[in-house]
């Protein structure tokens, strides 16, 4: 099995764990995901500064650091 | 960034009419070498039937100096950078750089447009300009809501048409660095694909999980590095070539986020692993932990460490005389690098305000590590594998026993933020 395939199995198997997971989440247990630090980014400035800091001192980009702006630093 | 926008509506609190303002500062350094002031600012208007509209404006102010790929000599060298208007000296020890200026700006616009109550849409635009570097591109996001709003599927897609203009001309590739440059113009196109499922685990998880594919094609060779040719009898570098990269590459990703909220405290983990068809294979593990300091005030320190293996083409440096291979670079980036970043973010609104202060310092280290023939490689035609130049060039150049942590940098930032809605 290739490298390339290891990893998309390895994906696959890491949303077939997610899908399972699902439990009722009622209007009224939504007390704690309502908030704002309950976000996978909640403070987007910083987001983006480590997206273009990372893009330009790393040779990977993509996923967190997804994109990169447009920039010749890399 | 654009998993920022994937959060299961469950876990979504109700949007309320108004404004957004936010503004940043960075203050960016690396030790002896460059520096970054900028400033940002973002504004949105959010609409009430969920609609919203984002501007976005960012300003780079970047002095310093760089490293041009070549290696230490044991010995003083002059470099000329890529527009023959100035010089620097190296001594010895250090790797030579070239210093460089530019002021980059960049803006953005975004519209999120609802498609009934369980489908949005969000269209992005993005230009930014530098000295020699222009992008232009846009980007189309959809999400929908399933499995009772638990789960939110994204699928997403963008278009970057760049243009690379080096200052002096583009340099030919792996030719002497005085060769005459060719003017104009080159292009570089990027495409962006990607998918996402963010879910609710229970009332306290949210996990998510996000592929992504780029395709470049292009000009995407750095016009401003250099590889060191090596005389085999001393180890010592006695010319220099222009570097050479391939004019395509595939980049791909998976990344996994968890946010995990504790009796008191949230815990925000990331784990992406990275591979691209130049052979650079990363792992990036983030961790942060945001505590909460009363009802005004919290601190959220954060850990990253990033490692990959290099491009098949990264070399320390060239045999001088045989034939040169058909690519290679000695960017650090494309090396086998080391980063590991420790800081922390403290957040605080001001009484009688409903705005939010934040301030971020981080240090980050990175390096080289490895055996510099392994680093190499043998199978992609990286010529000059086949000695460990690096190694032997910095013990002769410092006197020491050569590996690669003395080529490592230490870099700061400060992070100043106010985000406030009205």
């Amino acid at each position: 099995m290739t490298s390339r395939r290891r990893t998309w199995l390895a994906a696959l198997v890491l949303v077939a764990t997610v899908i399972p997971g699902c439990a009722t989440v009622h209007p009224w247990d939504r007390d704690l995901l309502a908030k704002k630090s309950m976000r996978f980014a909640p403070l987007p400035h910083e987001l983006a500064v480590d997206d273009h800091i990372y893009f330009s001192k790393e040779g990977s980009a993509g996923g967190m650091d997804a994109a990169g702006g447009g920039c010749g630093c890399n | 960034m654009l998993l920022a926008g994937t959060l299961p509506a469950a876990a979504q609190a109700p949007v309320a009419a108004g404004w957004q303002l936010e503004a940043t500062g960075l203050l960016y350094g690396e030790q002896a070498r460059a520096r970054v002031v900028e400033p940002m600012g973002r504004l949105t208007r959010l609409f009430a039937n969920g609609r919203a509209l984002s501007l976005g404006l960012a300003v780079d102010a970047i002095t310093g100096a760089s490293p041009t790929g070549a290696l230490p000599s044991g010995q003083v060298q002059t470099t000329t950078s890529a527009s023959g208007a100035t010089t620097t000296s190296s001594s010895a020890s250090l790797l030579p750089t070239h210093p460089f200026e530019d002021l980059r700006t960049a803006v953005d616009a975004s519209w999120v447009e609802p498609l009934g109550t369980l489908l949005s849409a969000t269209t992005s635009a993005h230009y930014s300009r530098e000295q020699d570097y222009a992008s232009l591109g846009g980007g189309l996001k959809s999400s929908i809501d399933l499995l009772g709003r638990r789960v939110t599927l994204t699928v997403g897609g963008g278009y970057n048409h760049d243009r690379v203009f080096p200052t002096g001309g583009t340099p030919v590739g792996l030719a002497p660095d005085s060769d005459p440059r060719v003017p104009g113009e080159n292009p570089k196109e990027v495409a962006t694909g990607l998918v996402g499922l963010a879910h609710v685990v229970n009332r306290r998880w949210l996990l998510g999980v996000t592929a992504s594919e780029s395709r470049e094609r292009g000009y995407l060779t750095d016009p401003y590095k250099v590889v060191s040719l090596v005389d085999p009898a001393t180890l010592l570098p006695d010319a220099q070539v222009t570097e050479k990269r391939p004019a395509t590459r595939r980049r791909d990703d998976v990344l996994g986020s968890s946010v995990y909220h504790l009796q008191h405290d949230i815990l925000y983990l990331n784990y992406r692993y990275y591979w691209d068809d130049w052979g650079v294979r990363s792992h990036t593990l983030d961790f942060k932990l945001r505590h909460d300091l009363g009802a005004a005030a919290w601190v959220q320190p954060h850990v990253r460490v990033y490692g990959q293996a290099p491009a098949w083409f990264f070399v320390y440096g060239l045999t001088h005389g045989p034939p040169l291979p058909a690519f290679a670079s000695a960017d650090e980036r494309l090396g086998p690098l080391r980063t590991t970043t420790f800081g922390g973010t403290y957040g605080f609104h001001v009484p009688g305000s409903r705005g939010e202060f934040t301030l971020r310092a981080e240090f980050m280290y990175q390096w080289l590590v490895g055996h510099p023939p392994e680093a190499a490689g043998t199978s992609g035609g990286g010529g000059g594998g086949d000695h460990d130049l690096r190694r032997a060039i910095a013990a002769e150049a410092e006197g020491t026993e050569g590996n690669g942590r003395q080529f490592g940098t230490s870099i700061g930032t400060l992070l100043i933020g106010y985000s406030v809605p009205f």
